[in-house]
């Protein structure tokens, strides 16, 4: 059964789940049977041939997969998605919404919402349809912390069949984490406000408000290469992009061409005629860089090693790095080219670059009828007591959600 | 002007491992097609690259018969090209970090100093699947099949030391006996499980500058190598002379014509890094310890079979080529008095009656110990050498000793003086003109009538005694 929200669902609308948490996910997530086309033309005819490893935790721990929302070409941006909506309409108690800059971040942002993105390499990223392979990640929205929390417990668990996770112990989610007998200390990077609006200063302060409120210690940390973030993800994830998506053909099992003269000229024809404008632009100038520029890429990625260790070390002092999740320079749901997509998720990249958890708060971080969301950024594989610490700011204070 | 060539190789082997590099499939391409598939080797949405453990092994394994120095650590890239034998779009290879660096091969080429031909470097890389062109009707169609995507390979790339075909052949050889010695892969370029590329240039000799070079593919055996690069070198000598350019372009060996064609090139780019399949990390302890189960190598076996056993050094080489063949000799040669008288019996007899079976010693019933009791039955007389060699065929497909086929088959050699003078008498009155012949004194009828008597024997008499017999009675 379809519907605005969801794209395929085999539950009744009425379906009664009981007690047990209702999930929705993304057509880029395995479910065996179910259309897989990930929001592409390229593989608009793929259905799952089995669960992915996500599915398959989520259903031993009782929950119900609920539906396949809509969602934006192969999950980048949130142009037509409607995860958090599945959330906010009581479709769903959770949905899950593939991570590349912030996507479910940002869509519980815009939707007054919580959202959540694990560390990368904490959750198995077999029978998920990415596109950037370094920093796609499974990301959830919830309306409470406690349901993120359940949906974690379930799938951050090893997975024989994704070596690229973390090779440590995993992060325990059953284990008590909170913060009752110390306080928080959030850190804020130096001159973080001076690219902000007015309207985003102001939302910002009463963040930062709502966080001393609450009892946390706010510090003032230096990042002095934060700039860069938006610039090495862009080069890093385009080029990744652009190598990868030559799996999604489109001629086995999505649209292929009706007529060509020989086959190079259908595969040429096929992509160019199963990709939309947005995932074009980001192919072909992950392309430009891999073919024209590749010693530019060499310098990306070593400028994300070096982010990440100015982070890690910043983080090493810290329960959490602070910052807004989304501007309103782009709308994040309406960005249609690239640049507009990147500088609507400006400010959630950096942990998508970093591989490192973030979480999304609402109701902290507003300014009149707005919310540009509190995010906070975690160490790696501590992405339960960066939960507990959501947990407790939405106890201590009006985040909108439903403690 | 004098040229000489510049020569560089690019072997792809195909490792023997029970499964496919990324996934649990069996790696056992000449199966029906498409039915050694899964969602990993499809590349299908989702599906993640699982690095197989035993192929690493065997990767490193014979990297080390090669005299490669394994790097501690080495990482996947993905490697960028369209063809429809690669539907993902890319190859996943080491192309910036591989598996092995700086090996080499001291190649005797028939001189007094082996040639010391260097490898740059051997990589880890995944097979693309298998196109195969046929019609439907009157329509032309191209069908894939996905049984070798995925299989594993190394490719062995080697300096632009080689100079002749001669050397390319020779280099390919030892290199094809060495990884045969660790068991990682058959190395047959014949069913594919090696495949040789060839990069060739010219340059005056005395030179030492690269010229651009062309790649030659599609040779399907060691002496194809040879063929195409000769004709590659008299190619382009030929157009060095006409003054025509050399344009960098890859060309097809065709074994019929005996020339090479220009062929289409494949599109490729660059290698991006693959996040999918983490870093393979190799640490000193675990790295000596396959070393240590290194198996001897072929050239330092033949030194020693020369040495402990009394071998001539071809005989040697001949012996130690494969594994199998050399640790059934050594097997023998410790416990039998003769161990060349052995050796030669394997090199005339044994190994062209596998050849004609298409099969290697281990594949037989054929065991040492029975060898070696033929060997015996020999010494003592009890059967001749034609029948040791009809009772040796028998025991290559026969799970029986040699007494026992010996006896089943009447082979046992006949001594009786009686019974042999008997059918001397016969073949001596049946050729009087060549009788007359030898007492005439043209020794060379001896041959003859020894012939006819051991034919009216049925090849079981005693030769030494037969001749005797005859020698006697031609002198009465």
């Amino acid at each position: 059964m379809d519907s605005s929200v969801f794209s395929f669902t085999p539950l009744p609308a009425d379906f009664d789940a009981a007690d047990a948490l209702r999930i929705a996910v993304q057509p880029g997530m395995s479910c065996r049977g179910w259309p897989a086309g990930a929001g592409t033309t390229a593989l608009e005819n793929f259905t799952a041939l089995e669960d992915a490893f996500v599915i398959q935790q989520l259903k031993q721990t009782g929950m119900v997969i609920a539906g396949a929302t809509r969602m934006s070409e192969l999950g980048l941006g949130l142009t037509r998605d409607t995860g958090a909506l599945a959330v906010t309409d009581g479709r769903a108690d959770a949905a899950l919404i593939i991570d590349y800059l912030g996507e479910a971040r940002a869509a519980g942002a815009k939707a007054r919402i919580f959202g959540f993105k694990p560390s990368w390499g904490s959750v198995s990223r077999q029978g998920l349809t990415g596109l950037v392979p370094s920093m796609e990640c499974w990301g959830i929205t919830g309306r409470r912390i406690l349901d993120i929390q359940q949906v974690m417990t379930a799938i951050c668990a090893p997975d024989d069949h994704d070596f690229s996770m973390h090779p440590g112990p995993l992060p325990d989610f059953t284990e008590s984490h909170q913060f009752q007998d110390r306080a928080p200390v959030i850190g804020v990077a130096d001159g973080y406000d001076a690219s902000l609006t007015p309207e985003e200063i102001r939302a910002w302060k009463s963040g930062l408000a709502a966080l001393e409120t609450a009892g946390c210690r706010i510090t003032r940390i230096s990042l002095p290469d934060a700039a860069l973030f938006s610039l090495a993800h862009h080069i890093i994830a385009s080029v990744e992009a652009s190598s990868s998506a030559g799996r999604y053909d489109g001629v086995r099992y999505g649209h292929r061409t009706s007529a060509s003269d020989n086959w190079n000229e259908m595969y040429l024809k096929t992509r160019g005629e199963s990709f939309g404008t947005l995932i074009k632009s980001f192919l072909f100038q992950g392309a430009y860089f891999q073919f024209q520029q590749y010693a530019t890429f060499e310098q990306a990625c070593r400028l994300r090693g070096l982010l990440m260790d100015q982070t890690l070390a910043t983080l090493s002092e810290l329960d959490g790095l602070a910052g807004l999740t989304i501007t309103d320079k782009a709308d994040p749901v309406a960005a249609q080219t690239i640049d507009h997509t990147y500088q609507a998720f400006g400010f959630t990249l950096p942990a998508s670059l970093t591989g490192l958890p973030a979480v999304q708060i609402p109701g902290l971080a507003c300014h009149g009828s707005k919310d540009f969301g509190l995010h906070i950024t975690g160490k790696p594989f501590k992405d339960p007591d960066l939960l507990a610490l959501a947990r407790f700011l939405e106890n201590m204070g009006n985040t909108g959600g439903t403690p | 002007m004098t040229y000489e060539a510049v020569i560089g190789l690019e072997i792809h082997v195909e490792l023997n491992t029970p499964t496919k590099l990324f996934c649990d499939c069996p790696n056992d391409p000449g199966n029906a097609p498409n039915t050694h598939i899964c969602p990993t080797c499809l590349w299908l949405p989702g599906a993640l690259p699982r690095l197989s453990r035993t192929v690493v092994e065997k990767a490193v394994t014979a990297c080390l018969a090669l005299n490669c120095t394994i790097q501690n650590r080495s990482a996947f890239d993905q490697k960028v090209y369209y063809y429809p034998d690669l539907p993902k779009g890319y190859q996943l290879s080491q192309h910036h970090h591989p598996l092995a660096r700086n090996g080499s091969l001291d190649v005797d080429t028939g001189n007094s100093v082996p040639r010391h031909l260097r490898i740059h470097h051997i990589h880890l890389e995944e097979d693309v699947a298998k196109l195969i062109h046929d019609t439907e009707g009157c329509t032309p169609v191209s069908l894939v099949d996905f049984n070798r995507a995925g299989v594993p390979l190394i490719e062995v790339v080697t300096e632009p030391d080689i100079r002749t075909p001669d050397e390319a052949m020779a280099f390919l050889k030892l290199l094809r006996t060495r990884i045969r010695y660790t068991g990682a892969s058959e190395c047959s370029l014949e069913k594919g499980s090696m495949r040789v590329d060839a990069n060739i240039s010219i340059r005056p000799q005395g030179s030492t500058a690269f010229n651009t070079k062309v790649e030659v593919k599609n040779m399907n055996s060691i002496q194809h190598v040879g063929d195409a690069v000769a004709h590659e070198i008299q190619r382009q000598t030929a157009c060095m002379e006409k003054g025509d350019p050399i344009v960098l372009h890859t060309r097809l060996w065709d074994p019929d014509k005996q020339v090479t064609t220009p062929m289409r090139e494949k599109f490729a780019g660059p290698c991006v890094p693959d996040p999918s399949v983490p870093p393979i990390q190799v640490d000193d302890a675990w790295l000596a310890q396959k070393k240590a189960a290194l198996p001897e190598m072929p050239d330092r076996r033949r030194e020693r079979f020369v040495t402990d056993y009394g071998l001539a050094r071809d005989e040697a080489g001949a012996i130690s080529r494969e594994r199998d063949l050399a640790e059934f000799f050594e097997t023998i040669a410790k416990r039998y008095t003769h161990p060349r008288k052995a050796a030669n019996w394997i090199i005339s007899q044994l190994v062209p009656a596998l050849r004609d079976q298409d099969r290697v010693v281990s594949q037989v019933f054929l065991t040492p110990e029975r060898f070696m009791a033929l060997l015996t039955l020999v010494d003592t007389e009890e059967i001749n050498a034609a029948a040791a060699k009809a009772v040796l065929v028998q025991m290559l497909s026969t799970d029986q000793p040699p007494e026992t086929i010996v006896d089943t088959h009447g082979f046992r050699q006949v001594s009786d003086t009686g019974a042999l003078e008997k059918i001397v008498e016969t073949v001596l009155t049946g050729h009087p003109s060549d009788v007359e012949d030898y007492r005439a004194g043209n020794p060379k009828v001896m041959g003859f009538l020894m012939g006819r008597a051991m034919k009216a024997a049925r090849g079981k008499a005693n030769p030494k005694l037969m001749k005797e017999i005859l020698t006697r009675k031609l002198s009465q």
